[in-house]
């Protein structure tokens, strides 16, 4: 008996990885009930910097699951069929994604239970609303998108194979739900951009590139994470089984898309500021010079673009498992970087509204509530995707899906008279 | 929570640069008295153009409402803040009102008082998502405090950092309370930013008494009837009678950030340091 009990409860690596997962979870909870509870008096933000790290965790969870819609448009629409099973990864990366981003808001707006409210008033002047429309309904498509990951679940397709068998099925209409997710994607990935793109008051924002920029950066980086977890899965379980082949090709193309993207972010920093424009010149002077230059330089530039773009040009190094896991991952890190430097720009820089007065400064770092509550809803994501992997084959490159939407025409039979 | 509201703007010292109009620093009298007729042609070419093609989507009601702050009147005493503190009942960490220091216009000390603007063209009600902001026919900026959802997008928008955040509960005394007024409004829920609304009640209670507002104090913001020195004057901008129309006819005036094309309804009277003395 007791032996019996001794051997169910060795401790492997995944129990101690639940557990640590467990533990960030649970702190997070009781962070966020503590949030619920004191207010957002008990954070860091102020009325100078009211959007801080957990917008930065929204938006990055949002831009690195758009691997989901990219690469399922390049499957269902434009023919790629040979990545459908990263896609699939993809798609269910994708769900996880902007689940995190929807937790990221609960806690981030000032009144949680109106939540609802954006769905239902609308004002199609904010970007926020349009944002806020798409997302909700992008997730229904992802939902419907993962249904047939989700009719994996051995449990489901034994207790209900009917309910597993009906969810399997909403795999023919992959296409169709590829181009609605293109579309929705197009809309709030590049709109994220415009919501401080339009933001006339701040100099440093108000631009009209930050749509192309944050839609193209997304594409970069959750292309990125999806080819990141699948690598990494398949090297911590035998669950995950990939084709390499596969992952080393779509990692090539993410090295060119990388080239576009640092022109993109050069040009976007370094030329549309050049000239002196109040609050403008400031904004580029916090990332080149300032407070956030370390993040721009070093996390953007270096390791997040030019590191990652030599190391997945370079064939010797891409063919190595290791040079191409870590170029995908400090891709990824970089876009969160994007991200973070984008929201603070406009912030620390104190626009005056008296003319002739000096442009001021004030700064952010989040307190231990939000790192926290920014930390389960990481380790929320992780648990999902390490549950994905165990129980739903989220990255299995052997599954082969049934054809989509193809139209079965039974073989007439000839007719010998 | 005081350092919620920290505003660097406030902290500003360096008076000998700064000047509040538009105007240079040191010019004689016959300059300046050139300059102030070419502000006048300005100023009413100005109102001209943006009262011909006045926002297609702000309505226009009967009233217009708009506030003139005469900065050469201004002492910088902060009463109408704590008349304002009281009124509209908010917590000693807010502001609606600021009065700033803005230096030196020759030997006399500027301020810029700073209520909310009511844009024409309000980037706040531009970009709340669920239309807590919005624009009353008379063009007060109102907000729906039960409908904001808290995202704040509003306040990051705000080209005049008019708006606070309840970071907390407003619970408590106010200490504004009784000695500048009394409360005339609900407390503002935690997690909605709130802001200025040109005391929309005393306007609205007074007119439905048949009173002026701007004219008669129980129809006029309380910032308005508190100011010891008539700094501050409110009324109608479709009335050619009324005191703000009259003195934004006679007076060059100017508004903040007026190259945001945002069309403030708060207009400043420059300082002028000969008429204060007179």
């Amino acid at each position: 008996m007791s032996k019996k009990l001794r051997s169910k409860l060795v401790i492997t690596p995944w129990i101690v990885w639940l557990g640590f997962l467990g533990i960030l979870l649970l702190a997070g909870l009781a962070g966020g009930i503590l949030v619920f509870w004191k207010g957002l008096v008990i954070t860091n933000l102020t009325d100078l910097v009211p959007w801080g790290l957990w917008i930065t965790i929204d938006l990055s969870s949002i831009a690195l699951a758009a691997g989901a819609f990219s690469l399922c448009a390049g499957v269902y629409l434009f023919g790629l069929k040979r990545y459908q099973p990263i896609a699939r990864t993809a798609t269910f990366i994708g769900l996880i994604g902007y689940t995190m981003a929807m937790l990221a808001l609960i806690l981030d707006i000032g009144k949680p239970e109106r939540f609802w409210k954006a769905v239902v008033y609308w004002n199609t002047h904010s970007l926020m609303w349009e944002v806020t429309m798409c997302v909700v309904l992008y997730l229904t498509v992802l939902l419907f998108e993962t249904m047939p990951i989700i009719a994996n679940f051995e449990w489901l397709r034994k207790r209900f194979p009917r309910i597993a068998a009906l969810m399997g099925r909403v795999h023919h209409y992959a296409p169709f739900l590829a181009i609605l997710g293109l579309g929705l994607s197009s809309l709030h990935q590049s709109s994220l951009g415009a919501v401080y793109g339009v933001i006339k008051a701040r100099p440093f924002w108000f631009k009209p590139e930050m749509s192309v920029l944050f839609m193209f950066s997304a594409i970069v980086g959750g292309i990125s994470l999806t080819l990141f977890a699948s690598m990494l899965a398949s090297r911590l379980t035998s669950k995950a089984k990939v084709n390499d082949a596969l992952i080393e090709r779509a990692a090539h193309f993410v090295g060119y898309l990388l080239i576009g993207y640092f022109y993109f972010r050069a040009w976007d920093v370094l030329s549309m500021t050049y000239t002196y424009d109040p609050g403008r010149s400031e904004g580029l002077g916090l990332i080149t010079k300032g407070p956030l230059a370390f993040n721009f330089w070093i996390g953007e530039m270096l390791l997040g673009m030019i590191v990652p773009m030599i190391l997945l040009l370079y064939k010797p190094a891409r063919m190595n498992r290791f040079w191409r896991m870590t170029a995908l991952l400090l891709v990824a890190a970089g876009v969160v970087a994007f991200r973070w430097d984008t929201n603070l720009t406009g912030l620390l820089v104190v626009m005056p509204y008296i003319s002739g007065q000096a442009i001021a400064y004030t700064s952010y770092r989040p307190s231990w509530i939000e790192i926290v509550t920014g930390a389960a809803i990481i380790a929320f994501g992780l648990t999902g995707f390490s549950l994905g992997v165990k129980y739903l084959r989220v990255v299995d490159h052997s599954l082969v899906e049934g054809e989509h939407a193809k139209v079965q025409v039974e073989a007439v039979e000839p007719v010998v008279v | 929570m005081s350092d919620k509201r920290s505003n660097p703007v406030d902290k500003r010292s360096n008076p000998a640069d700064k000047r509040s109009s538009p105007m240079e620093k040191n010019i004689n009298r016959r300059e300046f008295l050139k300059l102030a007729a070419v502000g006048v042609a300005v100023a009413a070419g100005t109102r001209a153009v943006t009262s011909t093609k006045a926002s297609s989507d702000a309505p226009k009601g009967k009233h217009q409402w708009a506030m003139v702050i005469d900065q050469s009147k201004c002492t910088g005493c902060d009463y109408c803040t704590l008349a304002c503190q009281a009124h509209n009942d908010i917590s000693p960490d807010m502001r609606w009102n600021k009065v700033i220091d803005d230096g030196m216009v020759g030997d006399m000390q500027v301020f810029v008082p700073r209520p909310c603007m009511h844009c024409e063209k309000a980037p706040c009600v531009e970009v709340c998502p669920v239309k807590a902001s919005y624009y009353r026919d008379d063009g007060i900026v109102m907000m729906d405090y039960e409908r904001c959802i808290g995202c704040r997008y509003c306040q990051v928008a705000c080209p005049y950092d008019a708006r606070s955040f309840n970071w907390e509960k407003f619970t408590g005394e106010n200490p504004a309370v009784p000695e500048w007024g009394t409360p005339e409004v609900e407390r503002r829920p935690r997690g909605v930013p709130e802001k200025c609304s040109f005391c929309y009640q005393t306007i609205d209670r007074g007119l439905s008494l048949g009173l002026t507002p701007g004219v008669d104090s129980d129809a006029t913001p309380a910032c308005v009837n508190v100011c010891p020195t008539g700094a501050r004057l409110f009324g109608d901008l479709n009335d050619p009678e009324s005191i703000v129309s009259k003195l934004l006819h006679e007076n060059p005036s100017y508004r903040l950030r007026e190259n945001l094309g945002t069309g403030p309804r708060v207009y400043y009277l420059p300082a002028i340091p000969e008429k204060k003395e007179a």
